[in-house]
């Protein structure tokens, strides 16, 4: 099998996966409640009608009196055709909530995704040099707690002490400032901050112990014989090793965080982002957009995991198509 | 938590009748007065003037104070002399505010607040919130509100009866103006809105249901006039008859089309681009999940009205205003304290430390939403064994007796409440008086002993063998009786309540109780309100017939909600201490409007409520209700416990936030002080 | 791990190979079964015999005549469904993980060697044995603790706050401070919990959600992984493919979204987190299983005509024990995690007494009483930290060639 058919054949797949990951997700909303139907009722009851005619009806407006594959495939179509329906959590359609929270999300998760892939493999390729001594138990301690620190509990604590308590940093997020000002970064460098603390810890480890391979290699040792200065060394023959097996782990590990922090993180500093989005779309019962965001967690879910693969294969010569 | 609870609440109980009726009451409870624990929106605090749920508004807590003053400290035993002078004053005409003052105050600063929970639409016709009432309020009037007086102050139009309330009279202020195309605000625009929309069957507006069978007839072009199936001498104080001015030709092309989705989303009315010169600010920029943004619109009415205190000629006095949505409670008080907000709503077991915190002045302000235990009488109720006891009014106040309303106060408001007894908080002009009702749960009538025996009076009237035995009340099984309390999720003030009057229970009556979280919606729709069916039952040998069945009230007590329950803590109620014939919705006989609880009153409630309806004079009014007060006290239709203050907290330098009621009906005159 | 690579032949169990019916018992399921029936007895006479209203012990002690004996114990436990599967989940920790060490001296002393050189490691199995412990027995020595609101926002003894924050204050009372007391030696919620009561119910909490989690996490994904790599083709391809959704699905917004409607019982937390969490572990064991399988042993037994299930059974989960342990080890913490995360969003039974619900009612005060949020939040860090250093350090004892492969 060579590259193309392979790559076409894990896109084909992940629009499977997407599709089943909708399906579920559109029978898990189709048995919950329907506050809308139930509202319907009330209303009618008040006027004095018939509450059972009056959830009929409303049923009808909605199609939800067909058959439930009919509904489905109607649901599927949508779908693909990008008519998500308007939210009534937030009054606006959902491709236009879906983007404003991504604005919001995109401001904090990119510095926060750099800052990771810069700080995690660097700190790992340190630790390692200095393998055994206190400079790695430093860097591998820091790499534990950020680790096993609650993002939300180091970010509640966090924004006590340097915004309400210190005034640092401002309380309120203000959606409204530029994106490229001084005003931003003061207003992300926590979030960014408690983020970058929590994904370090993991790439770092996978870099250490990646690199701690390669720094007693035999073209290590001929460089350094040959007189290669240390840096280049390590840039050359340490980190660019290193960084095909972390690639694969890298891309996962982040979606995974980004997928359960960000909802936290949003929360405890008001970010008016994703996470946040979806959250309160559940909660208010927001059908519509629940179910486009849980569309672009999948989504992104699916395309982070193609890309895991695809930039195994290609980085990494050996590994055969047909074996995943 | 309280964010959802509160927002799905509002939206289920979303017709305005509704909301002025229980108040958001309902979901300040859920929502837990946030008061407390955030729940809503608070921290709007001066806005009421002009939205649409100026009930709703204060929901933040349900609570309610002896005076309406600053005499709160002092919880239990407040009831002094002050409270009476207050409550004549209340009534009586001087306005104060009225002195002439040299020099109007510079425009400054922006004005800045925080909430606790996003908008869902900011469209006048479809909110149905609190928090976006407040929003929306920024940039348009309302009709009308209430002034520091609790008299009505005419702000869009002016409303008058003279033939007791048959029918009124609108007036509409001279000099309105909506924005390009709209042209001038006339009688057409609001007899259009609700002949056409509000009274249409399918726009499904807000106000839907409270327009029906009123007869409205435009007089003028600037007045028209609604008449009413019954006399309502205070109809202006239901919020029924409150409306936005909404240009005709912006509604018209959903009208052709019976286009209710065009019209909710229409983006003219989401964004409030119509506003003219109908509100003290114009909005600027609307961020969902985060917050609206505005400017000062230098063409406010307001400043020409010439019925209003003199501030309000130079009206706004903010450069601008926000509302910044701030879910965390910690980090909207933060705000306040660092100055990014001006005002916010304080939890009680900090209200002290901000009192002596000279960055934040506070402000403890009285609200008539109370917080009740529900017991349910209907037979869905009771689920320990049978006989509900509940349906015993001496088992009621039993249960009453057996909760201390002061040691909760202290314990969960830290004083910061007002012990609940009757219908009415003791600020109303309502209130029968201390020594007339019976004050269940007060110091003298509160203890195991007066508990026991009242409940085994309780006893003697049941078909059942219920019986004390050791400290544990038990069923003719020999099982002791365990009741499940629900109340709302998140709600930090609620559960607390909910443990100790459960821990009070437990010691003081021998019932084991199991306190049980549980979202608003989901309880709203499978435990507090049923499938209307009617029908009809004897009650005391009289044949009663339910004929307009509604789900809070879907028939006798045989009909009930899909799931089982005994009490619950997750609805309060409105009080209504301005207009307190609205509470005949809930006890004006077996059969009114809401009476999810299935109650049926002992005394002749309806033939009370008659009388205060047709009363002539305010004397008269007054006896008709003191009747229905002292008698609901010794009922105990619902279990009440408290009234609840709203605690403020502001920006020192903010001059016009005072401790009344109606707190921020005069928003156009407050100021920075330079 | 039993017959891992014998040093020396004399070593080798041979009646291993020689028993060849595939049915035979070993000591250890032997045990099993001696313990889980009468739990399993216990269970049905709870389920069948025990009024919805009445207590299982003091029943039980009715029923055979021996209340006496059993009020004089104290007993007065009432279990929950939850509960027999906890227990049921601590005899098969115990049996087929720890007995097993204590079979094999040898080995054990060699994995002790090998792991006690790593300080951090050992403090903390230090750490998680206090919470084990805590969590099994504290809950039978101190009762669940109640809220009296009048004892709300009590400091920790030898911390004092201002007297305007609590409601009334237990301790001495000088300056306008209040100070804390003996009685509640981390202080109280606003309810007036104890913290230090609700900390040890909430280690039962964590216990449960990692002992039952794991348990059927392991089994699912031990299952999948192993018969996915023994049949092969498109047996494997399809089982694999399905693995593949499962671990695609983004977990924790679907369990917002099942907790949301459903509601969220500490029994469905549990539930949601191995029903989505399972295909790491099936695609690690299926790898390490097909490993293993190219091992020259198994291709002897193979040819020695055992049976596939005798294989899997007898020599391929053995060998895979130990990295599977590992990888488990690395998942619980965040379990614990998800709990705590959830609890904080305010999904959840805020009537739980665990360590997330307790961060949850305490952020609001966290200005003036940090001990609500800082004390369980400590004890969760500490917790995940420990989980974490143990599986880092089991990794290297157990299998140091795993190292890469596990951090993934």
């Amino acid at each position: 099998m060579g590259l193309g058919k392979y790559i076409t054949a894990r896109v084909a797949w992940a629009g499977i996966v997407s599709l089943v990951i909708v399906t579920i997700a559109f029978i898990l909303m189709h048995f919950a409640p329907n506050p809308a139907i139930q509202q319907a009722a009330t209303d009618a009851a008040l006027q004095g009608n018939d509450p059972q005619e009056a959830i009929e009806r409303a049923e009808e407006l909605r199609g939800l009196d067909r058959p439930i594959h009919v509904q489905y495939l109607d649901f599927l179509q949508n779908v693909y055709t990008l008519n998500w329906g308007w939210s009534e959590y937030r009054s606006q359609p959902v491709p236009q909530a879906l983007l404003e929270g991504l604005y919001y999300s995109a401001q904090y998760s990119v510095p926060w995704t750099i800052l990771t892939l810069l700080i995690g493999p660097l700190v790992g390729v340190y630790s390692a040099i200095n393998m055994y001594s206190w400079k790695d138990h430093l860097a591998t301690g820091f790499a534990f707690f950020g680790f096993a620190i609650p993002n939300f509990f180091f970010g509640i604590i966090l924004l006590l002490v340097f915004a309400i308590w210190l005034g640092w940093v401002p309380v309120i997020y203000n959606p409204d400032v530029a994106v490229f000002s001084l005003e931003n970064i003061r207003q992300l460098i926590l979030p960014v901050f408690v983020l970058v603390t929590g994904s370090i810890g993991g790439i770092m480890r996978v870099s250490r112990n990646e690199s701690a391979e390669f720094l007693n290699a035999d073209f290590m040792k001929t460089a350094k014989a040959k007189g290669v200065s240390p840096m280049r060394a390590y840039a050359y023959h340490v980190m660019r090793p290193t960084m095909v097996p972390l690639s694969t782990t890298v891309v996962g590990q982040l979606l995974a965080i980004f997928l359960g922090s960000s909802v936290l993180v949003e929360v405890v500093f008001g970010i008016p982002g994703l996470g946040r989005l979806t959250f309160n779309a559940l909660i208010n019962q927001d059908t519509n957009l629940v179910l486009g965001s849980l569309l672009v967690f999948t989504f992104i879910g699916v395309v982070g995991n193609l890309i895991e693969d695809l930039v195994f294969t290609i980085l990494d010569p050996r590994i055969s198509y047909d074996d995943r | 938590m309280r964010r959802y609870a509160k927002k799905s609440q509002t939206r289920f109980l979303s017709r305005r009748q509704w909301l002025a009726m229980v108040g958001i009451s309902g979901t300040a409870a859920m929502a837990g007065c946030l008061g407390d624990d955030d729940s809503g929106d608070s921290d709007d605090t001066g806005d009421d003037t002009s939205d649409d749920s100026t009930p709703a508004d204060s929901d933040s807590g349900d609570s309610g104070d002896s005076g309406d003053s600053g005499d709160s400290g002092d919880s239990g035993d407040s009831g002094d002399s002050d409270d009476s002078d207050d409550e004549d004053d209340a009534f009586s005409d001087d306005d104060d505010d009225d002195e002439p003052i040299d020099e109007l105050p510079e425009v400054s600063g922006t004005y800045d607040t925080v909430t606790s929970a996003s908008f869902e639409t900011l469209n006048p016709l479809y909110n149905t919130e609190a928090g976006a009432g407040t929003a929306i309020g920024r940039t348009i009037d309302q009709g009308y509100t209430f002034d520091d007086n609790n008299e009505l102050f005419p702000l869009v139009y002016d409303m008058n009866t003279d033939d007791g309330g048959m029918v009124w009279v609108f007036d509409i202020t001279e000099g309105l103006e909506f924005s390009d195309p709209y042209g001038s605000v006339t009688a057409e625009d609001f007899v259009y809105q609700i002949e056409e929309v509000h009274k249409s069957d399918w726009a499904n507006t807000a106000s839907s249901a409270t327009w029906g069978g009123i007869n409205i007839e435009q007089t003028g072009e600037l007045q028209f006039q609604a008449e009413l199936e019954n006399p309502q001498l205070l109809w202006p104080q239901t919020f029924d008859p409150l409306e936005y001015p909404i240009p005709k030709g912006l509604m018209e092309p959903y009208v052709m089309e019976e286009d209710a989705d065009g019209m909710r989303q229409d983006k003219e009315l989401l964004e409030l681009q119509f506003t003219g010169n109908l509100g003290p600010f114009v909005l600027s920029d609307w961020t969902r999940g985060a917050g609206t943004q505005y400017v000062r619109n230098h063409e406010y009415y307001i400043q020409d009205i010439d019925w209003g205190p003199e501030l309000f000629n130079g009206a706004p006095y903010f450069e601008g205003a926000s509302i910044s949505v701030v879910e965390e409670q910690a980090s909207r008080i933060g705000a306040l304290q660092s100055g990014e907000a001006d005002a916010a709503s304080i939890p009680p077991e900090r209200f002290q430390e901000f009192q002596d915190d000279p960055n934040v002045s506070m402000y403890q302000i009285p609200q008539p939403y109370n917080t009740i235990i529900s017991v349910n009488m209907r037979d869905n109720g009771w689920t320990t064994g049978p006989g509900n006891l509940f349906r015993h009014m001496e088992f009621r106040q039993a249960m009453a007796m057996a909760i201390s309303k002061q040691d909760l106060i202290q314990g969960v408001y830290r004083g910061r409440a007002q012990p609940h007894y009757t219908w009415q908080p003791r600020f109303s002009r309502w209130y029968p008086g201390d020594d007339s009702i019976d004050q269940f749960g007060s110091s003298e009538q509160y203890g195991e002993d007066l508990a026991r025996s009242k409940a085994e009076e309780a006893f003697n009237k049941s078909d059942y063998d219920y019986r004390f035995d050791g400290g544990d009340l038990v069923t003719p099984d020999g099982n002791q009786v365990e009741l499940d309390l629900y109340h709302s999720a998140g709600q930090d003030t609620e559960r607390l309540t909910g443990e100790f009057a459960a821990q009070e229970l437990e010691q003081n009556l021998g019932i084991s109780v199991s306190v049980e979280a549980i979202d608003g919606v989901r309880f709203s729709n499978d435990y507090w309100t049923g499938t209307p069916e009617g029908g009809s039952a004897t009650i005391d040998g009289e044949e009663v017939t339910w004929d307009s069945p509604a789900p809070q009230n879907p028939g006798p007590r045989s009909v009930h909600a899909s799931e089982d329950w005994d009490m619950s803590l997750v609805f309060g109620l409105n009080t209504f201490p301005q207009n307190p014939l609205t509470n005949q919705f809930f006890f004006d006989g077996p059969t009114c409007f809401y009476n999810p609880v299935g109650y049926y009153p002992e005394f002749n409630a309806q033939e009370l409520f008659q009388q205060a309806r047709e009363a002539e004079t305010i004397p008269e009014m007054k006896e008709a209700f003191d009747q229905i007060f002292i008698n609901v006290a010794r009922e105990q239709p619902y279990i009440m416990l408290t009234f609840e203050d709203d605690l403020y907290g502001y920006n020192p330098d903010l001059v016009g936030p005072s401790e009344i009621f109606n707190n921020g009906w005069d928003l156009p005159a407050w100021h920075f002080e330079e | 791990m039993a017959t891992k690579k014998p040093d020396r032949f004399d070593q080798v169990d041979w009646d291993e190979f020689t028993d060849s019916t595939g049915l035979s018992i070993s000591i250890n399921t032997k045990l099993m079964l001696v313990a889980a029936l009468p739990l399993v007895a216990l269970y049905l006479f709870d389920r069948f015999r025990v009024g919805e209203r009445e207590k299982t012990f003091p029943k039980l002690g009715e029923d055979l005549g021996l209340s006496g004996l059993f009020e004089t114990l104290g007993l007065d436990y009432n279990p929950s469904n939850l509960d027999y599967l906890f227990i049921f989940t601590i005899f098969v920790f115990l049996i087929y993980l720890v007995l097993p060490l204590y079979q094999n001296p040898r080995m054990t002393k060699y994995y002790w060697s090998e792991f006690k050189r790593n300080r951090p490691a050992v403090v903390s199995l230090v750490w998680l044995g206090i919470v084990f412990v805590g969590g099994l027995l504290g809950p039978l020595f101190i009762k669940r603790p109640e809220q009296d609101i009048l004892r709300g926002h009590q400091p920790p003894a030898f911390y004092h706050i201002s007297e305007n924050h609590v409601p009334r204050c237990l301790g001495e009372v000088s300056n306008g401070r209040c100070h804390g007391t003996w009685a509640h030696p981390l202080g109280t919620t606003q309810g007036g919990k104890d913290i230090l009561d609700v900390i040890i119910h909430g280690m039962t909490i964590s216990m449960k959600i990692a002992f039952i989690t794991t348990l059927i996490v392991a089994t699912i994904g031990i299952t999948f992984g192993t018969v996915s790599a023994f049949s092969g083709g498109w047996v494997d391809e399809i089982m694999m493919r399905f693995t593949d959704i499962v671990i695609s699905f983004p977990t924790f917004i679907l369990f917002l979204l099942v907790l949301y409607i459903y509601g969220a019982t500490l029994g469905m937390f549990i539930f949601v987190f191995a029903i989505f969490s399972w295909g790491g572990t099936a695609r690690y064991v299926r790898s390490k299983a097909l490993s293993v399988t190219e091992e020259e042993f198994i291709k002897a037994t193979n040819i020695s005509g055992a049976s596939k299930y005798r294989i899997i059974r007898k020599h391929v989960v053995p060998n895979t024990a130990s990295s599977i342990i590992t990888q488990l080890t690395l998942l619980i913490p965040g379990f614990i995690l998800f709990e705590a995360q959830l609890a904080f969003l305010g999904l959840g039974d805020s009537e739980l007494p665990s360590w997330g619900q307790l961060i949850a009612s305490g952020r609001s005060d966290l200005s003036f009483a940090p001990w609500i949020v800082l004390a369980p939040g400590f004890v969760l860090f500490l917790t995940i930290l420990a989980f974490n250093f143990l599986g880092d350090a089991l990794l290297d004892a157990l299998n140091p060639q795993a190292e890469a492969e596990a951090d993934k």
